[in-house]
């Protein structure tokens, strides 16, 4: 069998992947909190056609899964009272209208009614599940790096910051959210930074090389394709003139 | 090939991050201007492999997935409320809020607009406009005969006329503070208009709880800062040359299989 020919074509079927996933990578270069993924790859081994064949094992290539890097982000300081970056592991918990969700995304802002909610309007959750209001007198609002709230009617609650034993089965659910099935931990020892929002961690160079990396691997595994493609095409000619 | 798409996005973004940084630039010397901020957040991401799910009749699961992200779209554009630095004028009517609080100001539609820049007039009838000539709420007359206007840090306007020993109060200004002031329509002209995002306006006297103080003789300058604006743009160029290569990489894989036999 022209067995070359499929392991070429899954070899450039990943590569396509990946290029999606450094793209992807490369476009939140500058998305608030986000994690950079990197495609994991894995060696598929195929069991001989058979017994007699001159084949030995063949090995494809497989991308069985995804890893998140999760390194902070940088910090970037803007100064606006309600932007808070978590330093180290935590995220926060959002109620939205199809459940509770997790987010790094620290740029806070307060909705008509007071309520202290994302950008898109969801509800932040303190540690006792309950939402956050203000009313138009309480003044400046100080997040202590805990996470406890006070303005100047005193201490409003602590917003919640929770962590999972699996970081890397969290479901990235877009809007920088993420959803997971796994019980929550209370992280011990919270650090936020009012006035800072979490850049991207996503490195640049790394992705630019790795980039560069695909495409020069998807030529070769295309010049592969063409070889197996000449053999077939010298077989079909000098054997075929021979006969 | 999906990463075509996905940097077009990221170029997209980066594209807005730019005119965003250039509008702040071009404002800083706009009184009471308030710097804006893009925020970006992911897109939509394509389940090829579901993180959880069962690999086998066993009960092991999948423990990460492969999920392919599809670009960057802008969360929202927001500004950034913090103090601007008091510019000392001199003027009379040059105003500046320290603290919270927006000037109400009467459109000529009869809408209410509101500012923070207060850098204010009289009118041909004596009264206190803005530099367009739309009238500071509540509306104060200047006497003719003032020679000279005092305005508190708590907004009473005080004016001083001849042959009258103690200065004569003619009027107190008002202060407007909303919940979300991220939430406030900008107008241009330094004007905003409440929406329902920001909630309705709570008025009350400068200095009040809950409000800042007026400074006479002050101008809020803008609170752009110009090393923060340029660093910030060539981090947004060079995201955007960078997007280009993949499109640029992407275009030759594509050409690669076509030259395929």
């Amino acid at each position: 069998m022209e067995n070359a020919l499929l392991i070429g074509l899954s070899r450039q079927t990943a590569m396509m992947r990946q290029m999606a996933v450094i793209a992807n990578n490369l476009a939140n270069m500058n998305t608030t909190a986000y994690k950079s993924q990197n495609m994991l790859f894995d060696e598929y081994v195929m069991p001989n056609a058979s017994e007699q064949s001159p084949d030995k094992q063949l090995s494809f290539v497989q991308d069985y899964g995804q890893m998140r890097n999760l390194a902070d982000g940088e910090l970037q300081t803007t100064g606006n009272p309600l932007d808070v970056a978590i330093a180290g592991s935590g995220m926060f918990k959002v109620q939205t209208p199809n459940g509770i969700r997790y987010t790094r995304n620290g740029h806070l802002q307060l909705d008509a009614s007071g309520q202290l909610v994302t950008s898109n309007g969801y509800a932040v959750l303190t540690a006792a599940g309950t939402n956050l209001t203000f009313t138009s007198d309480e003044g400046q609002i100080t997040i202590a790096s805990d996470g406890t709230v006070t303005t100047d009617k005193g201490q409003r609650g602590k917003i919640a910051l929770v962590d999972f034993a699996n970081m890397q089965d969290m479901k990235s659910e877009g809007d920088n959210l993420a959803s997971t099935t796994q019980a929550e931990q209370q992280v011990a020892n919270p650090r936020m930074i009012q006035g800072s929002i979490e850049g991207s961690n996503v490195k640049p160079i790394l992705e630019m090389t790795n980039m560069i990396d695909v495409m020069r691997s998807y030529e070769s595994a295309q010049k592969l394709v063409d070889a197996a493609d000449d053999m077939r095409r010298q077989a079909i000619t000098q054997i075929g003139s021979a006969v | 090939m999906q990463s075509l798409s996905i940097a077009a996005t990221g170029m997209m973004a980066q594209q807005l991050n730019v005119e965003v940084i250039s509008n702040n630039i071009a404002n800083m010397s706009t009184s009471g201007f308030k710097r804006q901020r893009a925020e970006f957040q992911d897109l939509l991401y394509q389940n090829l492999r579901r993180v959880g799910t069962n690999s086998s009749d066993s009960g092991t699961i999948v423990p990460s997935g492969v999920q392919i992200g599809l670009g960057v779209k802008t969360g929202s554009v927001y500004r950034v409320m913090t103090q601007g630095d008091m510019n000392n004028t001199g003027n009379k009517l040059d105003l500046a809020v320290q603290g919270r609080g927006y000037f109400r100001v009467q459109m000529p539609s009869g809408t209410d607009a509101y500012t923070r820049a207060g850098n204010f007039q009289l009118s041909p009838t004596g009264q206190i406009v803005t530099s367009d000539g739309y009238t500071v709420a509540p509306g104060i007359t200047i006497p003719p005969t003032a020679t000279d206007i005092t305005i508190s840090n708590d907004g009473q306007v005080q004016a001083t006329i001849p042959g009258q020993t103690a200065p004569q109060i003619v009027g107190q200004l008002e202060l407007s503070s909303f919940q979300n002031e991220g939430g406030l329509d900008p107008q241009g002209d330094n004007l905003f208009l409440e929406t329902a995002a920001s909630g309705a306006p709570t008025t009350g006297n400068p200095a009040s709880i809950g409000f800042g103080t007026i400074q006479q003789g002050f101008l809020e300058t803008s609170n752009v800062n110009a090393v923060t604006e340029i660093s910030d743009l060539i981090t947004a160029q060079r995201a955007y040359e960078m997007n280009a290569k993949v499109i640029t990489a992407s275009d030759e894989m594509m050409s690669t299989t076509s030259n395929l036999k």
